[in-house]
């Protein structure tokens, strides 16, 4: 959609230590822009951590990062953006 | 025949000039009526509703000594009441007069005289046998509560405030959106004056926004009415805006760190908001809200960037839904208009192309405070458009596709919108297409011609049949039906003056409120003449464009009408409730429950007494339609003067010969 204005919104990039993950799936569950899912690979301790599957919606919320109980992942903040809508 | 001779009874036939003396023979019937049973007295006149033929009927009354009379003229509807006030005025119960309509059920409708006498005797006949039976009534009371309820707080529901709130009365004002202020605070400037809607807007809602008599509820809906007239018990959704409205300072820094973006519905969605945003900068109440759809925060501790930043300590997550329940004795029903979509209309265009846009966009493109900050240009380049064709009637009058009616106020805010363009523009050029223009109304069709005129805009009498797209430009087919040529345009922009219709979540709001709504969905009027902003359901007052496409004038106007009405029933200590209601013997209601259902009014409802059900019925719901009373198994339920021995009396006249042969 086009706009007469612009408006720009954070874009945050999340970092994961895979193999402190225990495969919890809380980041997974609570991403309020729905970033991440369950990845098909194993770690070290053989559980499967999440992966990034839409790198572009992610806000910087930070949600993840304090739900995590190993401290596994956590986002920073990679750029301000234009705002896309789309529809 | 067999008038009960208990009753003195007195006829009196009005002539209506030669509207019923003209086919019936008025003397005869006088005679005839004179000697039928329980008839001690028999008059003609040639206007009985005039004051001497009034003065005919308290005269015979006092001196007759009068039980009863029937006035044989026109239609109950429209002199029922003279002549029951008339009777009341010499004591006796304005019950015990009754109509025969011998005018439009006889004179009007019949060319033999004699026939049409003779009818006319029959009906005469058939309302005294009702008559004799009918018993003495008075009207059912009600204590009134001296609060109103306005629902919508567009500008029809902020004048009906505050002309109730100025008289005195406590008045709830409810709006659905974070502001009030509807469509018209969209407007950039106003016809026939061209005044800026906002500058004169803004007074009103200031006004209304900080009157000691009025409760704003603004984010909420109306959830559940119940009661009745005088007593209505509201429940009210206020939805949580998540910011305090008396902590926040408008200070904007949320809305610089929130994350999320979305279009702004009060921009026409040419302009992209945030999630936390204000729609307006003199929203009233002056205070962000959180769009609860978009924002990420409600999960525990995500996000909240918001929260941080906010100085006021204003943000608070953890608002709830609330349900507030309210005691109010009347309602006026303002819930507004909204645009027929233009993607409805496929082959101009609409929703597809950035370029062909709806009238409130233009609006809000034409406004100094809107996206463009009142400077014309386009959606998909940002141009300035050179020629800019508007397109009336886009679904209005258009039986076969889309709407019959006519939506009022396109003819003169598409003339409004051309002036404004080319005022700012002045090496643009403006062409309407237009079907006739409905200038209607004080100083508009000098407007329009002002339009032509001074203002050189070019107006083109046909439809438009395409639009589309041809590189950067936009083509407009169409008919000139003046000079009978198909004409093609090339342009830059285009307007569609969009159909009118009722506010799309208006049916869920009229099915709470039980009042009746015409085949648009527009709310309907107890009488379009004469009863305009009354609903069929007492209590309920309607106001704006949501009973019908009008314009500012127009709307504020019925506000003020469905104010006097409010005002009106709060000046009573008590209502009145018409009388012929329902009622049970409750001795013969076996409690089956059947007629509970089928009353339209929710006026019966089971009730236990010495251990057994039994229906009763709430009078002052009862409008006296018959329902119950038509299915009651039992013949327990009976309608107040319309019991079945009265209405079999008038079947049997009205089927028997004056022998009582049939």
């Amino acid at each position: 959609m086009k706009f007469f204005n612009k408006v720009t919104v954070p874009v945050g990039e999340i970092h994961i230590i895979k193999d402190r993950c225990k495969g919890c799936g809380f980041c997974v569950e609570y991403c309020p822009r729905d970033v991440l899912e369950l990845s098909d690979e194993f770690n070290t301790k053989g559980y499967h951590p999440p992966r990034v599957k839409d790198p572009g919606r992610c806000i910087n919320c930070g949600l993840c990062e304090m739900l995590c109980p190993e401290f596994a992942i956590w986002s920073t903040l990679k750029e301000e953006r234009e705002a896309v809508i789309e529809g | 025949m067999k008038a009960d001779h208990r009753k003195k009874i007195g006829v009196f036939i009005c002539h209506c000039g030669i509207n019923i003396a003209g086919v019936v023979d008025v003397n005869k019937a006088r005679e005839e009526i004179g000697r039928y049973p329980g008839v001690v007295h028999s008059e003609d006149y040639i206007y009985m509703c005039s004051d001497p033929g009034q003065n005919f009927v308290k005269e015979a009354i006092k001196e007759k000594k009068l039980d009863a009379v029937v006035i044989a003229c026109c239609s109950p509807t429209l002199h029922e009441t003279t002549f029951r006030r008339t009777v009341e005025s010499v004591g006796m119960n304005p019950y015990q007069c009754e109509i025969a309509n011998i005018r439009e059920q006889c004179s009007w409708v019949h060319e033999d005289k004699k026939a049409a006498t003779d009818k006319a005797m029959k009906i005469t006949e058939s309302v005294i046998e009702k008559l004799v039976l009918n018993e003495s009534l008075f009207p059912v009371t009600v204590p009134v509560t001296r609060r109103a309820l306005v629902i919508g707080g567009g500008i029809a529901g902020i004048q009906a405030a505050l002309d109730i709130a100025n008289a005195g009365y406590e008045v709830l004002l409810v709006e659905r959106e974070p502001s009030i202020g509807g469509h018209m605070i969209q407007l950039s400037e106003t016809f026939p004056t061209l005044d800026c809607a906002q500058c004169i807007l803004t007074p009103r809602m200031v006004e209304v926004g900080h009157h000691p008599k009025v409760k704003l509820l603004t984010y909420s809906e109306i959830q559940e009415v119940s009661g009745y007239v005088g007593n209505f018990k509201v429940k009210i959704l206020r939805k949580p805006r998540y910011v305090i409205e008396d902590k926040c300072n408008l200070c904007g820094e949320c809305e610089k760190v929130c994350p999320i973006a979305a279009p702004c519905s009060f921009e026409g969605n040419l302009k992209v908001r945030k999630a936390i945003y204000i729609p307006f900068p003199q929203a009233i109440p002056a205070t962000y809200t959180i769009d609860a759809d978009k924002c990420p925060g409600f999960l525990p501790i995500a996000c909240g960037k918001c929260a941080e930043v906010c100085e006021p300590k204003a943000i608070d997550f953890d608002m709830k839904l609330e349900i507030i329940e309210e005691e109010v004795g009347s309602i006026v029903v303002a819930t507004g208009y909204e645009l027929y979509p233009p993607k409805m209309i496929g082959e101009y265009g609409g929703g597809k192309y950035e370029d062909v846009i709806d009238g409130l966009q233009f609006e809000r493109i034409l406004s100094a405070s809107g996206p463009t900050n009142g400077e014309v240009r386009r959606l998909s380049d940002g141009k300035v458009p050179k020629r800019v064709v508007f397109v009336s009637c886009v679904g209005s009058r258009d039986p076969e596709n889309h709407f019959p009616y006519c939506s009022k106020i396109c003819c003169m805010y598409t003339a409004k919108h051309a002036m404004l363009y080319k005022h700012r523009v002045p090496d643009g050029e403006a062409i309407v297409f237009y079907i006739d223009i409905r200038a209607g109304g004080k100083r508009y069709e000098e407007f329009v011609t002002r339009a032509q005129e001074e203002d050189k805009v070019l107006y083109i009498r046909g439809k438009v049949s395409k639009i589309f797209k041809d590189g950067d430009e936009l083509v407009v087919m169409g008919a000139d039906t003046l000079s009978g040529k198909q004409v093609e345009i090339r342009c830059d922009l285009v307007v569609l003056s969009m159909a009118m219709t009722p506010s799309k979540r208006i049916e869920e709001t009229v099915k709470k409120l039980k009042i009746q709504m015409d085949e648009h969905g527009f709310l309907q009027e107890a009488h379009p003449k004469l009863r305009p902003v009354e609903t069929l359901t007492a209590g309920f007052y309607l106001a704006g464009a949501g009973q019908a496409p009008k314009d500012i004038p127009d709307a504020v106007a019925q506000a003020s009408g469905a104010a006097s009405k409010v005002l009106d029933m709060f000046s009573k200590d008590e209502l009145e409730h018409l009388p012929i209601v329902a009622t049970v013997d409750e001795d013969l209601c076996s409690g089956c429950g059947v007629c509970v259902p089928l009353c339209p009014y929710e006026a019966r409802v089971m009730e236990i007494r010495d251990g057994r059900k039994i229906a009763a019925v709430n009078e002052i719901l009862c409008e006296g339609c018959g329902s119950c009373v038509s299915a009651c198994p039992s013949g327990a339920s009976q309608q107040r003067n319309l019991k079945d021995d009265q209405i079999i009396n008038v079947v049997e006249v009205m089927l028997t010969d004056g022998k009582g042969e049939f």
